[in-house]
């Protein structure tokens, strides 16, 4: 067994779990505060009613269910990409399959939480579930709310399964490095993983079905998350585009936090060895993809509905195009398409840098656009009688940065616990600096492979 | 001592028993004592019991859902809890010919009168400034003791006639004991005050037709009404009998839907429901009247003579009214020549037919004329006393014309004055001085529920029962057409240590020093109304007067350069003149026309506002030569250019925790301009300039958001 | 056979007078919000009188239209909830169940009439106002959704008063808040499914529409449209 102290790799990647600097304490002493804050806020919120959210008659849904879809979106970065990328058996993806697939699990948490905080009667969310009751009453299975619960916790158990499978020969890499304490617990982790080959065969067999069973659930989760809006008879939400334009929208945003994840590890953890540029260039063109993609989904819907000229349509088409929601649709539009574009386009501009401003355009016009598709919409239901506004109140705005700082601290947490870049498939690619010119081809190849 | 007789005794050891409970418990301030029921009632069963409600003057039985329950009240000047029954719900009466089973917004919320959190539970004694609001509880016993003797010292020093009593207007045997209270007294008259008063109205009707009274409107039979400015669907004369009477008109009658034409220079609620609006310039009410006249008579549709008396009254009848021609009354109106014609043809051939004239229309100066003509008109179509028109309520105490005004009694200096649930402070014009006039009385009882600003300056509170506490009666002046009368008991027995106006009138009587003469000759109000009613008064009708009326033109305060708008105020749906403002369900009310709630508002013409800058919510001033006011524009299409209009019954500075400080009182700003024959108030006739203040502060609270059903691509509505 | 209770709405009769809002209020136990979550947009009338304007000064014309729960046949607020606090009774009414709702709101969102009102905080009677409730309707806690009930509380009053004299219920004897404070008679509540019925005769009423009826709720309010008036001959 040749996993002693002189492997340069192992030394690397492992590092962070044995080396702690005071930035870290910092950090997650500041983050901790700011998640802190928020779940005060949302005591707050329970003690005196969900009235002091900023929602209303009309609008009865804001900042939290734009959130929710928010963070579910993020949540397909990771394990979707992740799969694909195994599926076509794309060798640059070895460094970031875990970095994704972290990113899906903690989103889909941070998400799944927003419905709760958004109930009336948060203590009674357990009644989403099939449980036998004394009454009888069972979910109500014709709700898209019931089939969210399902497709949520559907994903977030596939994601888990899919992160944690091949984390065992790392637990256990960790386990042999370690004594004491966190021995017995990676121990634990590590599930008495040898290494034997049938060990191995099982964890390849198992991370195979894995893969190809967390796609249809990962595309599920978001479409049957836009049916919760398309299955409404409200304005611009009974759309027939919603399931793809969500996913489209959903990994597109993933695609934007994990190479803003792997920026800051890169920074962060000093993984310039293994962060390559050229993995930020392939995932700035699968970025770029997915841009033009949303382009071409909001091209789309915007041109049906124009077209189709339905009033009530027509008033949530102008209240976003020119009327008092028209600043934030064109900050979205040059967030999602207008910034990123020649970003991403241009080789030059393909760069680590380049493409983490990309990102973070693209997570701020991600999130515009599923705050205008939750709110416009409810604010110009059909009788005009009834047109209402919003305006987030302090407490939505502190649960919104508090899931910013509780995504970060888990993230930075994780990082601490579990080698972040998964060591045995570096090891099984054999190639510690992947080469960066010769892959490439090979790399959009696979891509092409994987065109339906 | 009060002798102890059973009941006391019953609650007293139920006191002594529960106190002794709870004593061991450690926290006296927690104490509960509960009274021994004073009624038998089955829990969880309604009962209903008639009552009348008095929030207008309309008069409209009601009948009370009572249902037990436990209430805090006071019983002996002790607070406590005991289980009684307790009104829960208002309906119209279905025997009531009035309200016919119907009721009003208002009617429907009269409820929270008496279980309003700041109503009076304890007479009060004022111990700080006037206008402080500083106020002590005392007894009944010192509160009737202390009236009794500023009454003793006036009529002791021969100064009775400074003994003044104002109250709203009010009609039957409560009335009558207090007139017949302040005669004995030697004291004069009881005065009446209500800012939408109708004196004009009635009066003009007097002059037309010998009553003076409000018309009752046969609207079920009528195919064609044109309406003058009257709210008679909102808030003017009967409403609740008017608009039964209007859901048969529109579709009760079969085969023929009748045609509703409003003149008016704003849309009114009522307006709104009509089949067209005719916009004209404030105060010309009356000439589109005689031009329809004008029109009916040259081209024959039908005899001048149908007028009799009342078209006599008017100038020129006789002659056609040769000033009123089409052309004439395009050019004094706006209202197109070829439209009045048409409208006259058709008013004249789709009989039975009716105009009404009321409310806003009457506050000019000039008012009774605008009503003469209105009266003419109809008298001149044959719907006076006739299916389908108009016709007097054979009451048996129609409403008498008030001896004095609140100006005549303020002018003769009372020394006391006996208040009664009127607020002259909120609805007079600043520049009426009527405030500063109260201030200058020595000593002021109030007989109110709840402070309000003249009962503020009160220095002494005798607080009433809630009207479901009292015996209460009615016999409505108009909206049924034959007499009706209601006494009805108290609905419900009294919450707190507050007592029967009537009954402390009595007491006072007969703790006078100097007995009354002759005695009065009640024990109590109930009493009163138990004993048979005196014998009927004379027959109504009075002789008419005989001599025509000109024409005037409206008068209007302010120079139009200086003052280029009308400052139209109109009764609030909800809160009427003011006196509703305390009652938290129609605060919340949206307006009908606005979806306002919790607001005033002033409402522009869009090019008005346009030229002015002046966007909606956008808070402006409204000056008037005598003050202004401040409150948030609404942009309203149902408003000429030339004028503005505000709701009344905001702008309170003392009357609750629901009204006090909120909003915008137009009435203190308007000209203290009168109708000379009946001086009242001319509350239409004040010009006013508009100016904008800042962008919106948020004090428009609107229930709607869109104001068109299809807003315009800007979202605009 | 079931009852099928229903509504019909005169236009031609309704004057805006509000009677009916209030009314609902005091019957239903319907909280005052307060001028500041008023301005929230909080209030909560369960019936409304909508008003539209049309064309401009001097031609400008104001319509009012009240509008409550529709009770849908095909209510899209009852399959979105996933509790069943909202679902179809078996005599057509669509029942809000408070103790049911969790408050996802989704129903509020789903009814295109916006006629659902949910509680963001706890109401409140500041006292002795709650002594003005009515002890049958149940009240309603901090997160839960209400709405028109069709004034259920009276339903299954009379029905329990007609079975306890054995009799069948009486058409027009029966009626919600809303419909019984109405002056004008806009309001017509009865069986639709008692062809002698008032409501059901009326609801047949060539005038009659069915407010945003493209949706396909099949509402159970009838909408009578306000009629023009025509000069009639003169013989």
């Amino acid at each position: 067994m040749n996993r002693t102290s002189n492997n340069p790799l192992a030394d690397d990647l492992v590092r962070p779990l044995f080396h702690t600097s005071v930035w870290f304490y910092g950090s997650v002493t500041v983050l901790a505060s700011i998640v802190l804050c928020g779940a005060a806020a949302w005591g707050y919120q329970l003690w005196y009613g969900i009235g002091v959210a900023g929602i209303n008659w009309p609008v009865f849904w804001g900042f939290y269910l734009t959130n929710f879809v928010f963070w579910i979106g993020i949540s397909h970065a990771g394990t979707l990409i992740s799969a694909i990328l195994r599926l076509v058996n794309a060798r640059w993806r070895r460094p970031v399959t875990r970095c994704a697939e972290v990113i899906t699990v903690f989103a889909l948490m941070i998400g799944a939480m927003f419905p709760v905080i958004h109930l009336g009667r948060p203590w009674l969310a357990f009644w989403l579930a099939p449980y036998p009751s004394a009454r009888e009453i069972w979910p109500n299975f014709r709700s898209p709310l019931a089939w969210d619960f399902f497709a949520i916790n559907t994903y977030l158990t596939g994601s888990l399964l899919f992160l944690l499978l091949p984390m065992i020969p790392d637990f256990a890499l960790v386990r042999d490095r370690s004594t004491g304490l966190r021995k017995r617990i990676y121990g634990l982790l590590a599930l008495g993983w040898q290494g034997t080959t049938k060990q191995w065969h099982r964890l390849e067999a198992g991370m195979q079905i894995m893969a190809i069973a967390i796609i249809p659930v990962a595309v599920s989760v978001h479409t049957i998350v836009s049916f919760d809006f398309s299955m409404a008879t409200v304005p611009m939400w009974h759309s027939t585009i919603f399931g793809p334009y969500f996913v489209a929208g959903a990994i597109f945003s993933g695609i934007a936090a994990l190479i803003i994840a792997m920026a800051a590890l890169r920074r962060l953890l000093h993984l310039e060895a293994y962060l390559h540029p050229v993995h930020f260039e392939n995932l700035g063109k699968l970025l770029l993809l997915m841009s033009l993609l949303w382009g071409y989904f909001v091209f789309a819907e915007r041109l049906t509905v124009w077209y189709g000229n339905e009033h009530s349509e027509m008033a949530v088409f102008w209240a976003t195009q020119r009327g008092e929601y028209a600043p934030l649709y064109w900050t979205m539009v040059i967030c999602n398409f207008v910034i990123p574009l020649p970003i991403l386009a241009l080789r030059q501009l393909r760069t680590v840098a380049g493409t983490v401003v990309a990102s973070f355009a693209v997570l701020i016009g991600m999130w515009l656009e599923r705050f205008l598709i939750v709110v416009p919409s409810l604010a110009r239901k059909p009788l005009s009688y009834t047109w209402g506004e919003y305006t987030p109140q302090p407490v939505e705005i502190i649960l919104m940065v508090a899931t910013f700082a509780a995504m970060i601290l888990l993230y930075m947490l994780f990082s601490k616990f579990v080698p972040i870049i998964s060591i045995w498939e570096m090891k099984v690619g054999n190639q510690p600096h992947p080469p960066v010119v010769t892959e490439t081809e090979d790399e959009l190849a696979g891509l092409w492979k994987a065109r339906p | 001592m009060t002798p102890m007789d059973r009941r006391r005794f019953l609650k007293v050891t139920a006191i002594t028993g529960t106190s002794a409970a709870l004593a061991s418990c450690g926290h006296p301030e927690n104490q509960i004592i509960r009274f021994v029921p004073e009624e038998e009632l089955t829990p969880g069963i309604a009962v209903w019991k008639p009552s009348v409600c008095p929030l207008c003057s309309a008069g409209c039985g009601v009948i009370a859902r009572v249902m037990d329950g436990d209430a805090e009240v006071f019983r002996n000047g002790q607070p406590g809890v005991t289980r009684m029954g307790l009104a829960r719900k208002l309906e119209g009466d279905p025997a009531h010919a009035v309200s016919q089973g119907r009721l009003c917004v208002r009617g429907q919320a009269a409820l929270q009168v008496t279980y309003h959190p700041d109503r009076l539970t304890t007479p009060l004694k004022r111990t700080g400034e006037r206008g402080s609001g500083a106020f002590q509880e005392v007894s009944w016993d010192e509160a009737i003791g202390e009236l009794v003797s500023r009454i003793d010292a006036l009529v002791g020093g021969g100064q009775a006639g400074a003994i003044a009593f104002l109250g709203r207007p009010r009609r039957g045997r409560r009335q009558a004991l207090v007139a017949e209270f302040l005669r004995a007294l030697g004291a004069p008259a009881p005065v009446s005050f209500a800012l939408f008063d109708d004196g004009v109205a009635r009066h003009a009707n007097e002059l037309s037709f010998g009553r003076y009274q409000l018309p009752t409107l046969d609207l079920a039979r009528a195919r064609y009404v044109m309406g003058f400015g009257a709210d008679f669907l909102g808030t003017w004369n009967s409403p609740v009998a008017q608009n039964v009477a209007y859901g048969r008109m529109r579709q009760g009658q079969p085969g023929v839907r009748a045609k509703f034409v409003q003149v008016e220079p704003r849309v009114s609620q009522t307006g709104a429901s009509a089949d067209e609006w005719v916009a004209i310039r404030p105060g010309t009410e009356g000439i589109v009247a005689l031009g329809l006249a004008h029109v009916i008579m040259r081209e024959g549709l039908r005899p001048a003579a149908a007028a009799g008396r009342a078209g006599g009254l008017v100038d020129g009848w006789a002659s056609g009214l040769p000033a009123f021609t089409p052309q004439e009354v395009e050019q004094r109106t706006g209202v197109k020549a070829a439209r009045l014609e048409r409208l006259a043809r058709e008013f004249a051939a789709h009989g039975p037919s009716v105009a009404v004239i009321g409310g806003a229309a009457l506050a000019h100066a000039n008012g009774v004329v605008q009503a003469l003509a209105v009266n003419a008109l109809n008298a001149l179509v044959g719907s006076v006393d006739a299916p389908g028109g108009i016709a007097f309520t054979p009451t048996e105490a129609p409403p008498a014309r008030p001896a004095r005004s609140l100006r005549d009694l303020l002018g003769a200096s009372p020394q006391l004055l006996l208040l009664d649930d009127a607020n002259p402070v909120f609805a007079t014009p600043a520049a009426a001085r009527v405030a500063e006039a109260l201030r200058s009385i020595p000593f002021i009882a109030s007989f109110g529920c709840f402070v309000d600003e003249t009962s503020a300056l009160a220095d002494l509170i005798l607080p009433d029962h809630s009207f479901l506490e009292s015996w209460t009666e009615s016999s409505p002046e108009s909206g049924a057409m034959e007499a009706v009368s209601v006494t009805a008991p108290p609905a419900m027995r009294p919450l707190y240590a507050t007592r029967a106006m009537p009954d402390v009138l009595l007491e006072v009587s007969r703790r006078l020093s100097r007995p009354l003469d002759p005695p009065l000759p009640w024990q109590t109000f109930e009493e009163l109304l138990q004993a048979p009613p005196a014998a009927a008064p004379a027959a109504p009708t009075r002789p008419a007067s005989a001599a025509p009326v000109g024409w005037a033109d409206a008068q209007f305060d302010g120079d139009a350069a200086t003052y280029p708008f009308h400052l139209l105020p109109y009764a609030s749906q909800a809160l009427l003149d003011g006196s509703l403002a305390h009652l938290p369900w129609l605060q919340e009310l949206p307006d009908p026309m606005t979806t306002a709630m919790w607001s005033s508002w002033v409402e522009i013409n869009p090019h008005t506002a346009g030229q002015l800058g002046i966007a909606q919510g956008d808070m402006v001033e409204v000056s008037s030569a005598h003050g202004a006011v401040r409150a948030p524009a609404v942009i309203s299409p149902g408003i000429g250019p030339d004028a503005v209009a505000m709701p009344v019954g905001q702008g309170h500075e003392t009357f609750t925790r629901y009204a006090s400080g909120r909003g915008a009182n137009p009435i203190r700003v308007l000209a203290p301009v009168e109708e000379p024959a009946t001086g009242t108030l001319a509350w239409s006739a004040t010009r006013v300039k508009l100016a904008k203040v800042s962008g919106p502060d948020g004090s428009l609270v609107l229930f709607a958001g869109a104001t068109r059903e299809r807003p315009d691509h800007h979202g605009r509505g | 056979m079931a009852h099928r209770w229903g509504m019909v709405v005169d236009l031609d009769r309704c004057t805006g007078c509000e009677a009916c809002v209030t009314a609902c209020h005091a019957e239903n136990n319907i909280p005052t919000v307060g001028a500041a979550e008023a301005a929230r947009g909080r209030a909560m009338h369960w019936i409304r009188v909508e008003r539209y304007w049309e064309g401009e000064f001097p031609e400008a014309r104001l319509t009012f239209r009240p509008v409550l729960c529709q009770q849908c046949d095909n209510a899209p607020c009852e399959a979105v909830c996933p509790t069943y606090a909202s679902h179809q009774t078996d005599e057509g009414l669509n029942a809000q169940v408070y103790n049911r709702c969790i408050g996802t709101r989704y129903c509020a969102n789903a009814c295109m009439y916006n006629v659902r009102f949910f509680n963001f905080f706890h109401p409140q009677w500041e006292k002795p106002l709650q002594l003005q409730l009515n002890p049958d309707v149940s009240l309603r806690e901090s997160g839960v959704m209400e709405k028109c009930t069709f004034c259920v509380q009276r339903i299954r009053a009379a029905k329990l008063e007609a079975r306890a004299e054995a009799r069948e219920l009486v058409d027009g004897a029966l009626q919600p808040a809303c419909a019984q404070a109405c002056p004008a008679g806009a309001l017509v509540f009865g069986d639709l499914n008692d062809p002698e019925s008032r409501v059901a005769r009326l609801s047949e009423s060539p005038r009659g529409t069915r407010l945003l009826e493209e949706y396909g709720a099949e509402p159970k309010i009838t909408y009578l449209q306000r009629q023009g008036w025509h000069e009639p001959d003169i013989q």
